[in-house]
């Protein structure tokens, strides 16, 4: 390995409000090489990528990077471009509409004149298509593609522009087996040309197949850097989840009671996207948490969403609330039985930014301050503003616009507005993603009030140590089916390796 | 806030007509201002309950010929009586409008293309049904309901009665709101705010009944608005279905993962304006006096622009009923008080043109929401 470095990252440090996502950390990347990033979901892998890729400008943290030996600044996303670097997003960045060869010219058209010059946009496309052997018709719009070759259409176009280090996030998560296999044998051709890449995946498979070395990161400081040949599976997963961390998740059991939600042999079909889920059986009982875990992708949310009747068509299987059916029969009818869902895009599919607090906290449950489709409004506040203050809000009033709130605050509005309706199962889905400690703390404490009260809890979670902390059993899941319920005693190495497919 | 600043846009406007046209702030003139304010206005206010879940309805210009056209035909050519022609027509509204919602809703087609349709059906049928003649909504000289809509004006004393009901009906529920807000433990505005803008609000019902007073009384047009105002206001602000209009235009996934039911809000927003449309097209009607092919044309976008002027989003999710009242004052000051000055029609449309985008760019460079990363 050449003696000096491509990329090097010296004592990165990034602070968002009170939270260090990034502590003082070091990175290098030869040329040449393939470089692997593991390590939970939390522990600063996005945001090192944010910095590299200057969507976090230069000075907004402390430390700073080396190209080829001389200090750069990465101002803006072009700086970084113009650096060579180029970021291939898990959410890919294609328009649908436009042709293969369009997008993979988008922003830098060959023009005649002022015209643009199609003919040799596709010559060039064709050449370029050839040149990483896929068979790919550059005229067909991008929208037609399977996931697999939009990925690669988008590592062409990084590489169009001559970008010299690649960084590709959790690129696998959307492939199919095949898809995959075709991925990495073209990222090592791209090694033998001499482009550098940083890999971001949490299938240790694909790491060790891959990687030339291997940077852990745990809550934003880097563990260990590996070279390959020194390490295994078993010593990657102990670098990534380290300390005793049941300490923090102050989970109190509760009385557990007859079963309020049963699940048998659940088959279901996506419908707009998603996992195909495939006969999926548990019980969900009363004062009880039961965790989910998985990797991303593994059908977790899909499970949770389509329980609360917003995704997916059931092809067998049956699901009970209370001992009565439940059909799919959509989030209003979910609700009325007494389900309530928090889903993990809390800006998409939770908040109602422009709009007040005390707006955002009823609208599930209006009907229980209305009369003839009248809101009592007084009534409907002093609910409001009980939920609020027993939430703890940081907020001057119930009639703050929820979108100045922080993460940790409209997540708390979000999940006031489940707890509203008064469910008798709460399906909680990342509940505590990217919010603060304190804010998690309060989220824990609340999941507690809820078994206290009798209510069966479904939580989702990423975040290994939560998971672990916070249930009373755990169910995990890959690629759609079950694969094991674990108790909160295990060893995490265990539940890990039930996600990863290694037994 | 942004309220205020539209009320001192309207200020502004009426003194400059006050001082350019003594006629303009003369009781006949406003009397006449009030009564095509309340044309425009109930309009505007059905438009924002379908502007508020973020659809749009080009149809209702045609719309209002249509429905009134029908009402007059029934009348004049079939004898009908008023009251059962204008029943029969404002049924066919809400049929109309309804059917237009379910296709938006259930064939999942932009309501900017079936509206757009709908402007160029309902045109068309107006005109068949109208044989592209003058119809007059009353034969020769000659009452009916349909004729008084516009040519009837509250008797002074009726007039002062019932502001005087108005106004202590409106005292009552403020205060006995109030009380209930306190011993519920809310927060309460101040004790002199509340009677302030109490104070104010009563001292203008007077001022404009006075005002109405010295011509012939109060319009019976300002009382269809006024009605009209007060039905909308309760729907968009003390409704389940109006939190509903609000959270679909705010936020569509998260309304459906709420538990609100998406589509049939947005199909009662279309059923409703039906009636609105319906209720327009008569006063329209009757105030020009008959069926003629030009009846409710470019009302549509009068209606959008009100709504704008007044804080609604295009987007959906933000606007009320007070701000559509003031943004429809908002432009019908000025086209009557372009009149007035004798502005020739170029013109006419050139200044209101303006309006609408300095007013939206003032919306955007100062009240700006927070903004919306996708």
């Amino acid at each position: 390995m050449p003696a000096d470095a491509l990329l090097r990252a010296r004592s990165l440090t990034k602070r968002f409000g009170g939270v260090t996502a990034l502590d003082r950390v070091d990175f290098d990347l030869y040329e040449g090489e393939i470089h692997a990033l593991c390590g939970e979901n939390g522990a600063g892998k996005s945001t090192l990528i944010k910095l590299l890729s200057g969507i976090h400008p230069f000075g907004s943290y402390e430390g700073g990077f080396e190209l080829r030996g001389r200090p750069a600044r990465f101002e803006s996303v072009a700086d970084a471009e113009a650096a060579g670097i180029a970021v291939i997003h898990q959410e890919l960045a294609l328009v649908g509409e436009m042709s293969v060869a369009e997008n993979l010219f988008l922003g830098s058209e060959p023009v005649r004149g002022a015209f643009i010059d199609y003919e040799r946009m596709l010559g060039q496309s064709r050449e370029l298509l050839r040149r990483f052997g896929l068979a790919i018709d550059p005229s067909l719009p991008a929208g037609s593609l399977g996931m697999g070759q939009r990925q690669l259409v988008e590592i062409l176009k990084a590489l169009r522009k001559n970008s010299g280090i690649l960084i590709l996030d959790e690129p696998t998560a959307a492939l199919s087996e095949a898809e995959s296999r075709r991925l990495l044998s073209i990222l090592r051709d791209l090694r033998a040309q001499g482009i550098s890449c940083v890999y971001i995946s949490h299938r240790l498979e694909e790491i060790f197949a891959l990687a030339d070395r291997i940077t852990v990161l745990r809550d934003g400081s880097t563990v260990a850097t590996l070279r390959r040949e020194d390490a295994d599976p078993k010593l990657l997963i102990r670098h990534m989840v380290g300390r005793e961390i049941s300490e923090l998740f102050p989970r109190r059991r509760a009385a557990r009671g007859e079963a309020v939600l049963s699940v048998s042999h659940l088959s279901v079909e996506p419908e707009g996207g998603g996992r195909t889920l495939e006969d999926i059986s548990f019980e969900l009982h009363a004062g009880e948490v039961l965790g989910i875990g998985g990797l991303m992708g593994a059908g977790r949310s899909e499970l949770l969403m389509h329980l609360f009747g917003a995704w997916g068509r059931r092809r067998s299987g049956s699901v009970r609330l209370a001992g009565a059916e439940l059909a799919c029969g959509g989030p209003e009818e979910s609700i009325r039985r007494g389900l309530a869902l928090v889903s993990e895009d809390r800006r998409r599919h939770g908040l109602f930014r422009g709009q007040d607090i005390r707006f955002n906290l009823s609208l599930s449950s209006l009907e229980r301050f209305s009369r003839r489709g009248l809101v009592d409004s007084t009534v409907e506040g002093a609910a409001a503003l009980s939920m609020f203050s027993s939430l703890k809000v940081r907020a001057s009033g119930i009639g703050v616009d929820v979108g100045g709130l922080s993460g940790g605050n409209q997540q708390k509005v979000v999940l006031g507005k489940a707890l509203m309706t008064d469910p008798r199962v709460v399906l909680l889905d990342e509940p505590t993603r990217g919010i603060d400690v304190g804010s998690k703390q309060e989220v824990y404490a609340f999941i507690n009030d809820l078994t206290d009260s009798g209510r069966g809890v479904l939580l989702v979670s990423s975040e290994l140590g939560e998971l672990m902390g916070m249930s009373d059993r755990i169910l995990m899941m890959r690629d759609g089916h079950a694969v094991g319920e674990f108790s909160p005693e295990s060893d995490a190495r265990a539940l890990i390796a039930a996600a990863l497919g290694h037994a | 806030m942004r309220n205020l600043s539209l009320v001192a846009a309207l200020a502004l406007i009426v003194a400059f007509f006050g001082i350019a046209s003594p006629e303009f702030l003369s009781p006949r003139n406003l009397s006449m201002l009030a009564i095509e304010l309340s044309i425009t206005a109930t309009l505007a206010l059905g438009m924002l309950l379908v502007l508020l879940p973020g659809q749009i309805d080009l149809s209702v210009g045609s719309g209002v010929g249509l429905l009134g056209g029908i009402a007059s035909v029934l009348v004049f050519q079939r004898g009908w009586p008023a009251p059962a022609a204008m029943g029969a027509s404002l049924a066919l509204g809400v049929l109309l409008w309804h059917l237009m919602g379910r296709l938006i809703v259930g064939q999942n087609l932009p309501p900017f293309i079936v509206t757009l349709g709908g402007l160029m059906v309902f045109k068309g049928l107006f005109w068949l049904i109208i044989g592209n003649s003058t119809i007059p909504v009353v034969p020769g000289g000659a009452h009916n309901l349909y004729s008084l809509l516009t040519t009837y004006y509250l008797p002074p004393a009726a007039g002062w009665v019932l502001a005087a009901a108005a106004g202590s009906a409106l005292a009552w529920t403020r205060v006995r709101e109030r009380s209930r807000r306190r011993r519920l433990n809310l927060e309460l505005e101040s004790g002199e705010l509340f009677f302030l803008k109490l104070f104010v609000t009563l001292q203008s019902l007077l001022l404009f009944v006075a005002l109405m007073n010295q011509f012939r009384g109060i319009p019976l047009p300002v009382l269809l608005l006024a009605a009209t105002a007060l039905a909308v206001g309760v729907l968009t602000r003390r409704t389940v279905f109006g939190r509903h209009l609000y959270a679909v235009g705010g936020n569509v996934e998260a309304a459906f993962i709420s538990g609100v039911p998406v589509e049939r809000t947005i199909v009662r927003a279309f059923t409703v304006m039906g009636a609105v449309v319906a209720a327009t097209g008569f006063l329209q009607t009757a105030y020009a006096g008959a069926s003629t092919t030009t009846v409710g044309e470019l009302m549509e976008l009068d209606a959008v622009a009100a709504c704008v002027i007044g804080g609604t989003s295009l987007r959906g999710g933000r606007g009320s009923a007070a701000g559509v009242l003031i943004g429809a004052l908002i432009m019908a000051a000025l086209l009557n008080g372009m009149t007035l000055l004798a502005v020739s029609p170029e013109f006419k449309f050139i200044a209101r043109g303006c309006v609408l985008t300095l007013a939206v760019w003032m919306d955007s460079r100062f009240h700006a929401p927070a903004r919306h990363i996708s």
